[in-house]
C-alpha cells in the first residue's frame, strides 16, 4: 500500500530563504522537504511522507490573509494530500496566525486531517485553538526535538481515525470540547471529596476550570480633544538611538520611558528600533512611521489636540510574555494617570 | 547556531574534510553550547539553518573544556578568559558538552 | 499593555496590523495600520504623502478615542 500524502507549511525562516528582510515573500511550493519537514519525514516513516512543502513570508501572509489563502490553498490541492501539517510556530506570532489561518482553511475546504503545533502565548493559539488541533510546543525551535514527535503522533492518529485522547494525553491545547464519559465514582462523592481535600489545604485538581476571559470594558470617550493630553505608548522597540536602556529585541524584561518634549518629530539621528521581530530598517529611517510624533505635533500646533505628552513609553512586543507586558502597562498606567493623560494611542507592528 | 556560522562550518568541512576540523565555542551557557554542538555534530536541531539534517559529526569543544584549557598558553588563557570562566557554570558546559561528544561525534579521541 | 491602560481608566486606541491578534487580546479600539514594518508610514511614498497617509491614520485614531463603543470595535475606512 502507497505511503499517505502529506503536504507541509513552513516560513521564510526554516525554509532557509531568510529571516525579517524576506518576511514578505510570497507563496511558494517545493517538491519533498524543507527544513523541518525532514524530521517530520523521519517520524512519519512509513505511514506516510511529505510530498510537498508550501512556504510563504510571515509579513506577506499576515498583510495579504485573503489572497495567500487561496494561493496556498491552491498550491496544497495540487497534491491531493491526506494529510497536512503545518509549523511548527513555537512563540514567533506571525508564524503562528499563519499557521492557524491555512490549517483551519485546509481542514474547511479539503476536510482532511490536519495539525499544527505552537506555544501557549503565540497569538494563532487562542485564535484557534477552538478551531484545529495545535499541539503544545515550548517557546523557541530550540524545543523542536520534542516538538515533531509530538504532532505527528497526533497527526498519525487523525490520519488512521484512532481516538484523539485528552489535551494531556496528546499534548495539544484545550479545544474546549467537551466529551461525556462514565466516572467510576458519582459526582456527589467526587465533590464531597475535592471540598474535604480543599478544607485540608490539599492539592485537587479542578473537573472543570474557570475559562479566563479578561475582557475589560471600553472606557468613556474623551470628550474634547483640544484640550486632551495624549500620549504614545508602542510595542515596536522605539528607542533613542544607542538603545541606552538596552530593551531587549526579544522577550524584553523591560519597558522604557523617554521625554521627546524638545522632539518635533523622529529621525534616524536620534531614534532607533530595539525590535527583533520585524524588518527594522523601515522604523530605523524613520522612527515616526512606528511612532507618529511629527503628526501628532502638528496636531498640536494646530489645536486639533491639547497637547501630546512629554513621555512616552516603549517596549518591544517580539516573544515578550503576556505577563511582562501586563506587568509594564500596569506601572506605567499609574504614572500617566497622574500626569493627567487623558487618552493613549498605541501602536504596535 | 545561527545560519552564516552554520554555513561556514559547513563550507570548511567540505574543504578540509571533516576529521581535519575543530570547532571551539565560547558560548555563555551549558544549553546553548549544547545546541552548537549538537548543531555540528548531529545537525541543526531547530531545522532552521543549512546544517539542517546534515551530520558532520565534528570535534567540538568548549573553551573552558580542560582539552582546550590544558592545551594553551596558561597566562594567555587567563588574560582571555579567565574572567569569563569565573562567571561560567564550568561543570554544567562540560557536562553537556561531554554528552553531545559521546552521542554524535565520529572522532573520538 | 492595551488591556491595562484601559484597566487603569485610560480610553486607549491600538493602532496594529495584525487586527485579528488585537481582538483576540482584547482591544476595544482598533485601527488596521499599512504593515509590519511600517505601521504608519509606507516607504513606497514619497515623504509628503508618507506624512498624509500617516495623518490619515492619526486622525482615524483620535476618532476612535472620540467615539463612544459598547464592545470591541474596529475603526475601518
Amino acid at each position: 500500500m502507497s505511503k499517505k500524502r502529506v503536504v507541509h507549511y513552513i516560513n521564510q525562516f526554516f525554509a532557509g530563504i531568510g529571516g525579517e528582510e524576506k518576511a514578505d515573500i510570497k507563496p511558494e511550493v517545493r517538491e519533498g522537504v524543507v527544513g523541518p519537514g525532514m524530521a517530520i519525514n523521519t517520524a512519519l516513516k512509513e505511514e506516510a511522507e511529505i510530498v510537498a512543502t508550501v512556504i510563504c513570508g510571515d509579513s506577506y501572509f499576515n498583510e495579504n490573509v485573503e489572497v495567500a489563502q487561496k494561493e496556498i490553498l491552491d498550491m496544497i490541492k495540487q497534491y491531493k494530500p491526506d494529510l497536512f501539517i503545518a509549523g511548527p510556530a513555537f512563540n514567533a506570532g506571525r508564524y503562528g496566525v499563519a499557521c492557524g489561518t491555512i490549517t483551519k482553511a485546509v481542514q474547511d475546504e479539503l476536510g482532511i486531517p490536519v495539525v499544527t503545533g505552537m506555544y501557549i502565548e503565540n497569538p494563532g493559539a487562542d485564535m484557534f485553538k477552538k478551531s484545529v488541533y495545535i499541539v503544545e510546543t515550548g517557546n523557541s525551535a530550540a524545543t523542536m526535538r520534542a516538538a515533531v514527535p509530538a504532532m505527528v503522533n497526533l497527526a498519525l492518529k487523525l490520519l488512521k481515525g484512532e481516538e484523539v485522547g485528552s489535551p494531556e494525553e496528546d499534548k495539544y491545547i484545550s479545544r474546549g470540547i467537551r466529551k461525556n464519559y462514565f466516572a467510576e465514582e458519582r459526582g456527589s462523592k467526587r465533590a464531597v471529596d475535592m471540598l474535604i481535600k480543599k478544607l485540608k489545604g490539599e492539592d485537587f485538581v479542578t473537573e472543570y476550570p474557570m475559562p479566563d476571559f479578561d475582557r475589560v470594558e471600553p472606557n468613556p470617550a474623551v470628550k474634547d480633544l483640544s484640550k486632551a493630553k495624549i500620549a504614545l505608548v508602542t510595542s515596536g522597540g522605539i528607542v533613542p538611538k544607542g538603545n541606552p536602556d538596552r530593551v531587549e529585541s526579544s522577550s524584553a524584561s523591560k519597558y522604557g520611558k523617554y521625554d521627546i518634549a524638545n522632539f518635533q518629530e523622529l529621525t534616524e539621528a536620534d531614534h532607533e528600533t530595539a525590535h527583533g521581530g520585524y524588518d527594522p530598517v523601515y522604523a530605523n529611517e524613520d522612527p515616526d512611521r512606528v511612532l507618529p510624533v511629527d503628526v501628532l505635533r502638528d496636531l498640536e500646533k494646530e489645536g486639533a489636540i491639547g497637547e501630546l505628552h512629554r513621555y512616552f513609553y516603549t517596549t518591544v512586543g517580539n516573544g515578550t510574555s503576556v505577563a511582562s507586558s501586563k506587568a509594564f502597562a500596569s506601572e506605567f498606567a499609574k504614572e500617566l494617570i497622574a500626569d493627567g493623560v487623558e487618552a493613549v494611542i498605541l501602536t504596535s507592528t | 547556531m545561527d545560519l552564516e556560522n552554520q554555513q561556514r562550518v559547513k563550507d570548511l568541512t567540505d574543504k578540509y574534510s571533516p576529521e581535519n576540523v575543530i570547532v571551539l565555542l565560547g558560548a555563555a551557557e551549558a544549553e546553548s553550547s549544547g545546541l552548537a554542538a549538537e548543531t555540528v555534530t548531529a545537525g541543526d536541531p531547530t531545522f532552521a539553518g543549512p546544517l539542517a539534517g546534515v551530520q558532520l559529526g565534528l570535534r567540538v569543544y568548549h573553551v573552558v573544556e580542560p582539552q582546550f584549557k590544558d592545551e594553551v598558553n596558561a597566562e594567555v588563557y587567563d588574560d582571555q578568559i579567565g574572567m569569563m570562566e569565573m562567571v561560567l557554570d564550568v561543570d554544567g558546559i562540560i557536562e553537556e558538552m561531554s554528552a553531545i561528544r559521546s552521542e554524535h561525534c565520529k572522532y573520538n579521541d | 499593555m492595551v488591556k491595562e491602560v484601559e484597566r487603569a481608566g485610560i480610553p486607549v486606541v491600538h493602532i496594529c496590523t495584525v487586527v485579528p491578534i488585537s481582538l483576540t487580546v482584547g482591544a476595544n479600539r482598533i485601527v488596521p495600520a499599512i504593515a509590519i514594518p511600517y505601521p504608519l508610514g509606507n516607504p513606497a511614498l514619497d515623504k509628503k504623502d508618507e506624512k498624509t497617509l500617516r495623518r490619515k491614520i492619526v486622525e482615524k485614531s483620535l476618532q476612535a478615542l472620540t467615539t463612544e463603543v459598547e464592545g470591541q470595535t474596529v475603526f475601518e475606512d
